[in-house]
């Protein structure tokens, strides 16, 4: 690997076509999936948000009251501000000019631009190290990851922070070598503390780095030495960008620091099964993130990451390995190595609450799949695909055969992400024969609304299980379900009842049973063969209909 | 120069190795979605057991993941005694419908046929004859709560069911006999309950007021050989293993027949009462259920008279 190539304008245009590619896909996709639990919270939050915004243009006096950020912001004061404020003005941008088809891609817009933006950065990155077909397989390998693909579409963090943690990581990277990143740098972890807590680990994952770097640079007997400035600039401007995005923070600004963060150290848990197992409470084994990882990204793409951090083994050698006078480097693969590495044993330590899904790690992935690129480009190199050959085609189709999976892989699990597995699992019965997490948010309800529109011609109710009040909505307004389809309160009131199948909502199943006496659905939703959802029909119903 | 060539044999093996994971995942992926079954084998599996059912038949799904499709085809032929089996008495034969080898049973069928990917197994089971379903026969039992003034009955009544949800425990439904509307779990009827493995049981909830009794009674009972009680608290409370053990105690004529203490962390579980002596007679069962502390005692029973099936 290089220590850094100049990127010209042709990487650029490789990187915005990536980038526009991508949104375009995830547009034209994005109204097959009905918005997730959490979404939906942070859908309310940005209007809450984009209300005090109007107010803040004007009348900035009243908006910048106490009661009034309180009042606007109070509302999931839990997660910072960044995202929410972006998916604020996008909705006001939808408000007043109309510029997206429905509502929910309004809101949708911002966390799919951060998408398509780190498909650019992880070219740029890759690009500047290694040759572009390495890294513009790191890029694609990235975008065709099952369920990075479903997290792209949505309004929430986990994408925007893979970005912003990324965009962190090559800001400092730069920042090794060239001054004028230090700022950046700062702006970029600014960002990311405002985005979600992930960005709390960097920068130990940046310190790390740095004391190797510089024992290194010690051991080598190098006169120039790497500054330590841009830890300053993380410390100050970050702090400063995180407190200034976030006005929930501009009164009582220590506690409510400290509640942020007492939150998630303190993290409620949330079930998740795994292994034939429902944990409610940890230690989850530790096990789950890696496996989780195997069962969920192409096989190929896992093994090329493996072949790159192989292919880079020497220059992970640790410091005292150096000699006087040996050059040194800024140790990108190393940088790469703990922001690969660090999300995963985060979520790996026994005292870690319980998260679940794979998005809680998915800041690893853009570094899994720069290895990956690393890896491409290592493996037909030294296996000297070309001279085997005599032609360039075969490492070319070689690279086309290791994206491949994913590419057919990410189509299939479309509309159902969060329930696909990848063939090594035994695809999706296999992973239901394993007892692994099926789903979890409540977004498979999308893919439930024709047959609802259909059984219901003259309006009605559903009792919505795990899809929120406020997802429902969204759908309404978006105009994939009338308005007189309602969401029901309770499960006795409604035409119809639906359980999102997760072991741990049998609960949920049973309650059914009771209300409506009887163990049988009238529908089961099923992806691959296996029960996504079951509806039942209120027999109140069923005896109005049949009195017609 | 050896070195060298050991390199590029190397790489050349992880070029191979990278490949063939590739080709894997490529080929794997039509060929498992080529063994799920499709809907005509369901609809045909299920079609071939409606022709042969019997009132006493059980109907299962292997794998268990696969149990809402076989009661999408067959749930109007299992009750919720049924499906939420309290203990196996009364199921003469069991019918499993099976997918991708699964089994709940190793013993051979009786009668085995397969529909596509769906395969029909049956067996005959020996199983008691249940005389008497006290859950099935709540409507007609009696309810009341030991006061410091006396007992004070709890009217069958109409009132407001739960409205369902995740952590909110068994459905309590809108008939049922209510001992005090100020204490909203303080009832008496049929619900479903997931016990602590989170499998469904239909049973009478009675959720303890405290040391004073809770009584529901049944008159005029049918005993056979043995009464089997079955009990067990919400798994949600249960699986914390945190809160005071419930009593039950069953008297059957006025006689303390049984009495059981169930701790958190028990399970679905229970005893069984020699009635054999009584057999072929009638009687009056009470059931009471007490505790030290009240709360969060999400206790729901089953309770059956057997005797052995004729052969």
């Amino acid at each position: 690997m290089m220590d850094a190539r100049r990127l010209t304008g042709r990487d650029h245009v490789i990187g915005a076509a990536l980038c526009l590619g991508y949104l375009a896909l995830l547009f034209s996709t994005a109204g097959d999936l009905a918005m997730s639990r959490d979404e939906s919270f942070y859908a309310h939050a940005a209007k809450n948000i984009a209300g005090w915004l109007s107010e803040l243009l004007s009348d900035p006096a009243s908006a910048l009251q106490e009661d009034h950020i309180d009042r606007a912001w109070r509302y999931n004061w839990e997660h910072p501000a960044w995202m929410k404020l972006t998916f604020a003005w996008s909705w006001l941008a939808q408000k007043h000019f109309g510029l997206f088809p429905r509502d929910s891609l309004a809101i949708r817009f911002p966390g799919m631009l951060t998408a398509g933006l780190l498909l650019w950065l992880i070219y740029g990155w890759g690009a500047s190290v290694m040759a572009r077909r390495g890294a513009l397989f790191a890029s694609l390998a990235f975008a065709t990851m099952p369920r990075v693909f479903y997290h792209s579409h949505l309004d929430c963090f986990d994408v925007p922070i893979a970005f912003f943690v990324t965009l962190t990581a090559y800001a400092y990277w730069r920042a090794l070598a060239d001054r004028r990143w230090i700022p950046l740098l700062g702006l970029a972890f600014g960002l990311a503390l405002s985005t979600k807590h992930n960005s709390w680990m960097l920068p130990a994952i940046f310190m790390i780095h740095f004391v190797w770097l510089r024992a290194d640079q010690a051991r080598a007997g190098s006169e120039r030495r790497t500054s330590l400035i841009w830890l300053a600039s993380m410390l100050t401007i970050g702090p400063l960008v995180f407190i200034g995005t976030w006005p929930w923070l501009w009164h009582d600004t220590w506690s409510r620091i400290g509640a942020y963060v007492s939150f998630h150290l303190r993290h409620v848990h949330y079930t998740y099964q795994f292994m034939g197992v429902s944990y409610f409470e940890p230690p989850m084994p530790m096990s789950v993130p890696f496996v989780m990882t195997s069962f969920t990204v192409s096989l190929a793409v896992l093994a090329l990451a493996v072949a790159g951090i192989f292919a880079c083994r020497g220059e992970l050698r640790p410091p005292w390995r150096f000699r006087h006078g040996d050059s040194t480097t800024r140790r990108t693969e190393l940088l790469w190595l703990g922001c690969l590495v660090a999300p995963l044993l985060a979520i790996a330590l026994p005292s870690s609450p319980i998260f679940g899904g794979t998005k809680h790690w998915l800041t690893a992935y853009p570094f899994l799949a720069l290895f990956a690129g690393w890896g491409l480009l290592a493996v037909t190199e030294r296996a000297e695909l070309g001279l085997w050959m005599g032609r360039r085609w075969p490492g070319r189709a070689f690279a086309i055969l290791c994206l491949l999976p994913g590419v057919i892989q990410t189509g299939h699990s479309h509309p159902f992400g969060l329930s696909h597995y990848m063939p090594i699992a035994g695809g999706v019965p296999g992973a239901a024969d394993r007892g692994m997490n099926r789903q979890f948010w409540g977004f498979t309800t999308g893919s439930l609304t024709d047959w609802l529109v259909e059984r219901l011609p003259e309006g009605g109710s559903v009792w919505l299980c795990d899809t929120t009040a406020g997802a429902w909505a969204m759908l309404q307004a978006d105009g994939v379900v009338p308005r007189n389809i309602r969401a029901a309160r309770a499960i006795n009131d409604a035409d119809f009842a639906l359980v999102h199948h997760e072991r741990h909502f049998a609960e949920v199943e049973y309650q059914i049973w009771a209300a409506y006496g009887t163990p049988q659905p009238v529908h089961v939703l099923l992806y691959d063969g296996v029960p996504i959802i079951s509806v039942y029909e209120n027999p109140a119903r069923r005896e109005r209909e049949s009195a017609r | 120069m050896a070195k060298a060539g050991r390199k590029l044999s190397l790489a050349a093996w992880a070029w191979v190795l990278v490949a063939g994971l590739a080709a894997f995942e490529l080929l794997a992926h039509p060929v498992i979605r080529s063994a799920i079954p499709d809907e005509e084998s369901w609809k045909e599996a299920a079609a071939f057991v409606r022709a042969q059912f019997e009132p006493d038949d059980r109907i299962i799904a292997a794998p268990a993941w696969t149990d809402p499709i076989v009661r999408r085809e067959l749930g109007d032929l299992t009750p919720l005694r049924v499906a939420a089996l309290t203990d196996p008495a009364g199921i003469g034969r069991l019918w499993e419908l099976g997918i991708r080898g699964a089994s709940t049973r190793d013993e051979a069928p009786a009668l085995e046929r397969a529909f596509g990917g769906v395969r029909v197994r049956m067996w005959r089971l020996a199983s008691p004859k249940v005389l008497y379903d006290f859950v099935e026969q709540i409507k007609e039992a009696r309810v009341e709560l030991e006061t410091e003034g006396g007992p004070v009955a709890c009217p069958w009544a109409h009132g407001r069911p739960a409205p369902g949800g995740l952590e909110r425990g068994p459905m309590r439904p809108a008939e049922r006999f209510i001992c005090d509307r100020e204490r909203p779990w303080l009832w008496v009827g049929p619900t479903v309950l997931a016990d602590l493995e989170l499998q469904p049981r239909r049973c009478i909830w009675q959720h303890p007021a405290g040391m004073n009794p809770l009584r529901t009674i049944f008159a005029d009972v049918p005993l056979g050989e043995r009464l089997v009680v079955r009990g067990g608290v919400d798994y949600q409370i249960a699986r914390e293993r945190a809160h005071a053990p419930v009593t039950l105690r069953v008297w059957i004529d006025d006689q303390l027949a049984a009495e059981w203490t169930h701790q958190d962390g028990d399970g679905w579980s229970g005893l069984d009462i020699d009635t054999s002596n009584r057999g072929g007679t009638r009687a009056t069962v009470r059931f009471e259920t007490t505790t030290p502390d009240p709360f969060a005692r999400l206790f729901c029973f089953a309770a059956s008279t057997q005797t052995e099936a004729s052969p």
